[in-house]
């Protein structure tokens, strides 16, 4: 059962830290699906960091600058540009896979992966058979509540949310619906960045092309299966990782009974199911009005 | 030096351009400490960048305001709100998913964490403190548009306002909303906060305000003077401008609100119970959908030559009739019928063909294409009804399009300019010498001259008048109640998707007030 669980949570994390940067961005009104992008940068930041300064701390530090910067960057193009949320987010994505690739190629040569000689901290003996998932397994829950204290019971999460679903709202009590914008961004950069980090470093130690696999379209439909709240989400990013888990069990039970190419694609199959019940609670096309217009009136 | 501190606001040459456009023009003002202001003016006039300008939401192009007799940074909400400015938008500035508690805490000053609960009990106690009675964990989206504009004043009273701006304020309301409105006026003048209240209606110019200051195209004319010095014909005539000519009688109706417009055309009427009417509802009832409550058991009947009101609270199915109407909602019980036709089932196509046309509510988005041409918008009707493969030749369709125009009065300078580039007045003609072609049977002008000048307004009751000569049915929706008593020849009131009343002349403001809120007689 121990197994299971470890498997379930280190499937989750990365995509529950992403999903919450996703939460930020769609409070603010912000339809973020440049995710993917970040995430795979702070994935790559982080490898490539540890193997050039042998540091996991600076590694993680450059990791979270490199996201923040690409946070602001989308922020500008959506923002001062006016440019589609939709499109730029995919820029930000394609930026993100070429980059990385870009990079690894650039110092290492054509290499297909990148290993690092050591990962995050390990939560270590005291934990038992669990000793072996990373700090950030166990931060994980402290973040989702930091981020719902934060979107849910302070005035600037107020103010955040006014921001996105009603700018001119916003405006009429003195906030600045663009500021609030970049900071949502800047802090879903940070989070993008711990969830890249998890995902390379936390139970594997090496970074490869591609390595996200949609992950960052995953918690992108987790915000919307959760209808923008960080808690919701957060379950929605947990059960996608479940069924992940289930699939990879599934492969050992069936065997070759059932092509394993199937199971694997299970949590993507969850995630279409989940945007299909989350129109069907609710109406469907109405949750979408605007999709990718930045409102501002 | 005891003057000067009874200056609360002071503009000095104000000006605002958006663009080309100047919305503001060198306009100099002050307002005394602890009276009720009135501003007033046509659309258009400057009304609401004139309130947004002294809150700080509009940064002025040249000028100074100057709060206290301290000058304001321009265009800064926060340093507005510090000085105790607050202002009360005319479509409420609330989100929607927030509750009354969270929407009262975003606008508050202080940033600490709270807890729901705590939170929706000291708001509540706050409301409660205001008479506002209001939940504190409602939805801002559940709730009807007068307790929303209590709570959005209670909102700009949160940080402690001295000066408090209500933009159009009673656009929204019933007259009995109105009335308790004036009353919470009143009583924030009593305990000392100033009052900027603007107005597009003199009568209520006249029973609210001390003094009153004019604005017509951006420019002050006039005020503030004090309101007992002045009459309703002498500041309708400063909102209209001397170039005007001597004021129809339908015109100074509509400023003035005056309720005694005669009713002549009812003499001529014949005995239309005997005619077959040209819309019959019969128990129509629609599912719940996201606009607006479903119709109920609806039972209406227009007749030729008869203009129909419906009035009643927005919100209160007016928009579901009409799309039930134009087959954009489902009708599920009940029965439709156009010119005897039973068009229940029927596509917007065959009940067009039978002779409905719509007004709709929203000319920007509903009636007109604004990135089209005019002549693709105007010919719109004729195209659709066509068949799927008939040729459309333009240069024919442009050529008609501008003798039309032409006809009814639009000015623009070419059949092939953008529908978006005309201004309000204009592109309600373009739709009405659409929609009001002599094949119409049944024309539903849905607030036909919302946002319009008195000039357009005039001009669209006249064309309503003129096809209901020619024995139109018209069903006219309109949130202006005197609009409503002064063309119809019959009214009936909605409330929460049912038909609760029906009035003849002549009308009693009273009997239609109650009906509209649902105070039972």
């Amino acid at each position: 059962m121990d197994d299971v669980i470890i498997a379930i949570l280190r499937s989750a994390t990365p995509l529950v830290y992403v999903t919450l940067a996703g939460v930020i961005a769609q409070r603010a009104g912000i339809w973020h699906l440049g995710l993917e992008g970040l995430m795979i940068a702070g994935a790559c930041a982080t490898i490539l960091g540890t193997v050039l300064t042998g540091s996991i701390f600076s590694a993680l530090l450059i990791a979270m600058v490199i996201c923040i910067v690409a946070s602001i960057l989308f922020w500008f193009v959506v923002e001062k540009l006016k440019a589609n949320q939709i499109i730029a987010g995919l820029g930000l994505t394609g930026l993100g896979l070429g980059g990385t690739t870009l990079a690894v190629e650039s110092i290492f040569g054509s290499q297909a992966a990148v290993t690092a000689p050591s990962g995050l901290p390990r939560l270590g003996a005291m934990f038992g058979a669990y000793g072996t998932l990373s700090i950030l397994v166990l931060l994980m829950p402290l973040f989702v509540f930091a981020v719902w204290v934060l979107l849910c019971r302070t005035r600037f999460g107020l103010r955040l949310s006014a921001a996105g679903e009603h700018p001119f709202a916003a405006r009429s009590v003195g906030v600045n619906p663009g500021r609030m914008r970049l900071i949502a961004l800047m802090i879903g950069g940070v989070l993008c960045a711990l969830g890249g980090a998890e995902l390379a470093s936390g139970s594997l130690q090496f970074f490869s092309q591609n390595m996200t696999a949609g992950r960052g379209f995953m918690a992108f439909a987790a915000v919307i299966f959760g209808a923008g709240h960080p808690i919701g989400a957060t379950f929605a990013a947990l059960f996608f990782a479940i069924v992940g888990a289930i699939g990879i069990r599934a492969q050992l039970v069936f065997g070759e009974r059932v092509p394993h190419d199937l199971l694997l694609a299970l949590p993507y199959l969850a995630t279409v199911f989940g945007i299909w019940l989350s129109a069907r609670l609710r109406g469907g096309v109405k949750a979408v009005t605007g999709f990718g217009e930045l409102r501002d009136s | 030096m005891s003057e000067e501190k009874q200056i609360v606001l002071e503009c000095r040459d104000v000006s605002v351009r958006y663009g080309d456009v100047v919305a503001l023009s060198g306009v100099s003002i002050s307002f005394a400490r602890g009276r009720i202001h009135a501003v007033v003016g046509q659309n258009g006039a400057g009304k609401t960048t004139f309130a947004r300008a002294i809150s700080g939401l509009v940064s002025p192009d040249t000028g100074e305001i100057r709060i206290d007799g301290r000058a304001l940074p321009s265009g800064n909400v926060n340093q507005a709100r510090q000085a105790g400015v607050e202002l009360v938008h005319q479509s409420f500035a609330l989100p929607p998913s927030f509750t009354v508690a969270e929407a009262m805490q975003f606008g508050a000053a202080d940033g600490r964490i709270y807890s729901r609960r705590g939170l929706e009990r000291r708001w509540q106690t706050y409301l409660d403190s205001l008479n506002v009675k209001v939940k504190a964990g409602q939805r801002i989206r559940d709730l009807p548009v007068e307790t929303l504009q209590s709570v959005e004043i209670a909102r700009a009273l949160v940080s402690d306002a001295r000066l408090l701006i209500l933009d159009e304020p009673t656009a929204v309301l019933s007259p009995e909303g109105a009335q308790k409105l004036f009353e919470r006026i009143r009583h924030l003048k009593d305990v000392g906060v100033t009052v900027i209240v603007i107005l597009h209606k003199i009568r209520e110019v006249l029973a609210i305000a001390d003094t009153v200051a004019v604005l017509r195209g951006g420019l002050l004319v006039e005020g503030p003077v004090e309101c007992s010095g002045i009459d309703a014909e002498k500041l309708a005539e400063l909102i209209i401008g001397p170039a005007a000519r001597p004021l129809e009688e339908d015109q100074k109706a509509a400023l003035t609100g005056s309720l005694d417009t005669a009713h002549a055309h009812l003499a001529q009427s014949v005995d239309r119970a005997t005619v077959e009417p040209v819309l019959k509802l019969s128990a129509v009832s629609t599912r719940h959908d996201s606009d607006g409550p479903p119709l109920e058991d609806i039972d209406l009947v227009i007749r030729p030559g008869e203009i129909l009101g419906l009035a009643g609270v927005e919100g209160n199915g007016q928009r579901t009739l009409v799309r039930a109407i134009s087959a954009l909602a489902e009708t599920s019980e009940g029965k439709i019928t156009i010119e005897g036709l039973d068009v229940t089932r029927a596509s917007l196509q065959t009940r067009r063909a039978a002779g409905l046309r719509v007004i709709p509510f929203e000319r920007n988005v509903e009636g007109l294409s604004l990135t089209s041409a005019l002549w693709e918008n105007w010919s719109a009707r004729e195209l659709l009804q066509r068949p799927l493969l008939s040729m459309v030749r333009p240069s024919e369709l442009r050529q008609r399009c501008g003798t039309a125009l032409d006809a009814w009065e639009v000015h623009y300078s070419n059949v092939t300019q953008r529908a978006g580039s005309l201004s309000g007045g204009n592109a309600q003609k373009v739709i009405l010498s659409r929609e009001m072609d002599e094949q119409a049977r049944l024309i539903i002008a849905a607030q036909p001259t919302r946002g319009l000048d008195i000039g357009a307004t005039a001009f669209v009751w006249d064309s309503l008048n003129r096809a209901r000569a020619r024995g139109c049915a018209i069903l006219l929706i309109s949130s202006d109640l005197d609009e409503i008593m002064d063309i119809c020849d019959r009214v009936v009131v909605m409330l929460s998707g049912r038909v609760v009343g029906t009035f003849t002349p002549p009308y009693d403001l009273a009997d239609i007030g109650a009906a509209m809120t649902g105070v039972s007689k």
